[in-house]
């Protein structure tokens, strides 16, 4: 099969510029879809920051100190498997906690600790999490327990606020992308419909059914990119709007915004994310439409 | 190098287009496929084109069978035929010489092949003067040449024609007709439906006759609606104006005008 790379271009190029005013309206639902869907992906990222701790239905951790000698380590272990409110513990290793605090603490705080200072943990969920006061009350005076700790309410309200936003966005992201596809193919057959001729002599002829559809696809493949173009710049403007860049320092770390702080690399993940399925939604949009007037 | 095979069609809501049709078509051979509107015949070039398939029977093509040829291979089986139609199928804004080279370049042609060839096809139809020139400042019969051009620029086995002179005048349509005729003497194998009754007349080539989707006559040097026992009395043509038709085809004087291509 031999498609000339300038026949795509070309023949993409004159489509796009035919139709603009299709491709435009195709390019913008895109965008805002794709925005929406690299918001949440970026709020959830930021989410899930904040509540690393918490999560896989953690209730209550118990952190042992450093000094404990095994037997206490086994007492403790005991003990908590007898409490009728624990379902489960995790043990977690002192490497375990030293890396999570590194992710979890502010720079400058985290530098005052050492792997060997840190305690390890266990991290238990309860069949009714109101009970973790019960626990607290238990350890606190266990001389190997260096701390007994659960989320406070300031956490579980933001958790709840967080989950029922991802799903709102969640939904509004997949409805719209659904809308761009539909506009996406939509655009694309409006391109076939006006050069419906030419397709039907190019069969006639005996043009391969690649020769016919490549064009196509490439045209769907820049809606889709410049779509998510405009999404990206969205998303970064979120990152950037809501400080999401800010480094995470003792004097800001309880704000919710230094909380849900993340590098760059997720900001770049995540508009990687939302190019691929851009493009994605794109090329396979424009091949299922032309596919529809290929069949002989 | 086209058979047919007790070939059955039919279309839904039940209309039979094809009923149970053999025939035999050899390489280099001229055949008009005549009958009313409905009798089946361009469902006979649709499945020669392999845009659709048989419901029964089997349909060969250049030595291979097509009714159970895979999807894929539908476009290599095309670029062994060309295909002229009524209405002629040019692209209104690409010119005479574009249009021509349309067929090879979508075939994935080189360049030059396609500088040497065109020309060269142009000039055979006669129209290397308007190579520039778009298809609406065309006369109808030199819409259809490009078309015919642009169906032999590839140099196919089989040229199909559907009605190649239902939207031209008498004198037009002959043109047409010879240059058929000249492309058939190429070696090409030319099957051309029609109800034009004149150039049938005329040209007295092979007649192949359906009725209602049957085939009622195959005859060698026939005439349009006559059946057997007085063609063999000849017939001439009631609108070709006795013009000069060149080929191997001979010419009668009688004229014996058949009142049934009175829809002609």
């Amino acid at each position: 099969m031999a498609v000339s790379a300038t026949y795509v271009v070309g023949e993409a190029a004159s489509n796009l510029w035919r139709n603009r005013l299709m491709t435009i309206a195709a390019v913008l639902t895109a965008a805002v879809s794709l925005a929406l869907v690299g918001s949440t992906l970026l709020l959830k990222q930021g989410a899930s920051h904040a509540t690393v701790r918490w999560q896989q239905g953690v209730n209550v951790i118990v952190w042992v100190k450093p000094s404990a000698n095994p037997a206490q380590t086994t007492e403790i272990k005991q003990a908590l498997a007898q409490n009728p409110y624990v379902v489960s513990c995790a043990y977690k290793t002192q490497a375990y906690d030293y890396n999570e605090a590194r992710d979890l603490l502010a720079a400058d705080e985290f530098q005052s600790l050492d792997l060997q200072s840190m305690p390890s943990s266990y991290r238990c969920s309860l069949n009714d999490p109101l009970q973790a006061t019960e626990i607290t009350d238990q350890f606190q005076t266990n001389p190997a327990v260096s701390l007994v700790s659960s989320p406070t309410q300031q956490i579980r309200t933001m958790e709840g606020v967080i989950r029922v936003l991802q799903w709102v966005f969640l939904a509004l992201a997949v409805v719209l992308l659904l809308s761009a596809t539909v506009l996406i193919l939509n655009t694309i057959r409006m391109a076939i419909y006006a050069r419906r001729r030419e397709v039907s002599v190019m069969k006639l002829v005996g043009a391969t059914n690649w020769f016919i559809r490549l064009p196509f696809m490439a045209e769907g493949l820049v809606q889709g990119f410049l779509g998510s173009a405009v999404a990206v710049v969205a998303v970064l403007g979120l990152y950037f709007g809501l400080g999401l860049n800010v480094v995470k320092t003792a004097a800001n770390q309880n704000s919710l915004i230094a909380q849900m702080a993340m590098g760059g690399w997720e900001v770049a993940m995540t508009c990687l994310v939302v190019v691929v399925v851009g493009v994605a939604v794109g090329v396979v949009g424009s091949a299922v439409a032309v596919s529809r007037f290929l069949d002989v | 190098m086209i058979t047919f095979q007790n070939v059955t069609k039919t279309y839904k809501g039940s209309t039979v287009a094809l009923r149970d049709c053999s025939v035999e078509i050899d390489k280099g051979e001229f055949v008009f496929l005549v009958g009313p509107s409905g009798s089946g015949k361009t469902t006979f070039i649709r499945l020669l084109l392999r845009e659709e398939r048989p419901d029964a029977g089997r349909i060969w093509e250049a030595g291979k069978e097509i009714g159970n040829l895979s999807k894929w291979r539908i476009p290599y089986l095309r670029r062994n035929i060309g295909c002229v139609f009524q209405d002629f199928r040019l692209l209104p804004n690409k010119s005479v010489f574009e249009n021509v080279a349309f067929a090879l370049e979508v075939i994935g042609r080189p360049k030059h092949v396609i500088q040497s060839q065109v020309p060269q096809v142009l000039d055979l139809v006669g129209l290397s003067k308007k190579r520039d020139n778009l298809p609406g400042e065309l006369s109808g019969g030199e819409q259809q040449r490009v078309a015919v051009a642009r169906a032999f620029v590839n140099r196919p086995l089989i040229l199909l024609a559907d009605e190649p002179t239902g939207n031209l005048d008498p004198t037009t349509s002959l043109g047409i007709m010879r240059l058929l005729d000249r492309i058939n003497r190429t070696g090409t194998t030319v099957v051309i439906a029609t109800h034009d009754a004149g150039m049938v007349d005329q040209m007295r080539r092979r007649v192949i006759e359906l009725d209602r989707g049957s085939l009622v006559r195959d005859q060698a040097r026939g005439v349009y609606g006559i059946d057997s026992s007085v063609a063999a009395a000849g017939a001439g043509s009631p609108t070709g104006q006795g013009v000069e038709v060149d080929g191997p085809s001979e010419r009668l004087d009688d004229q014996a005008p058949d009142p049934t291509v009175a829809e002609v």
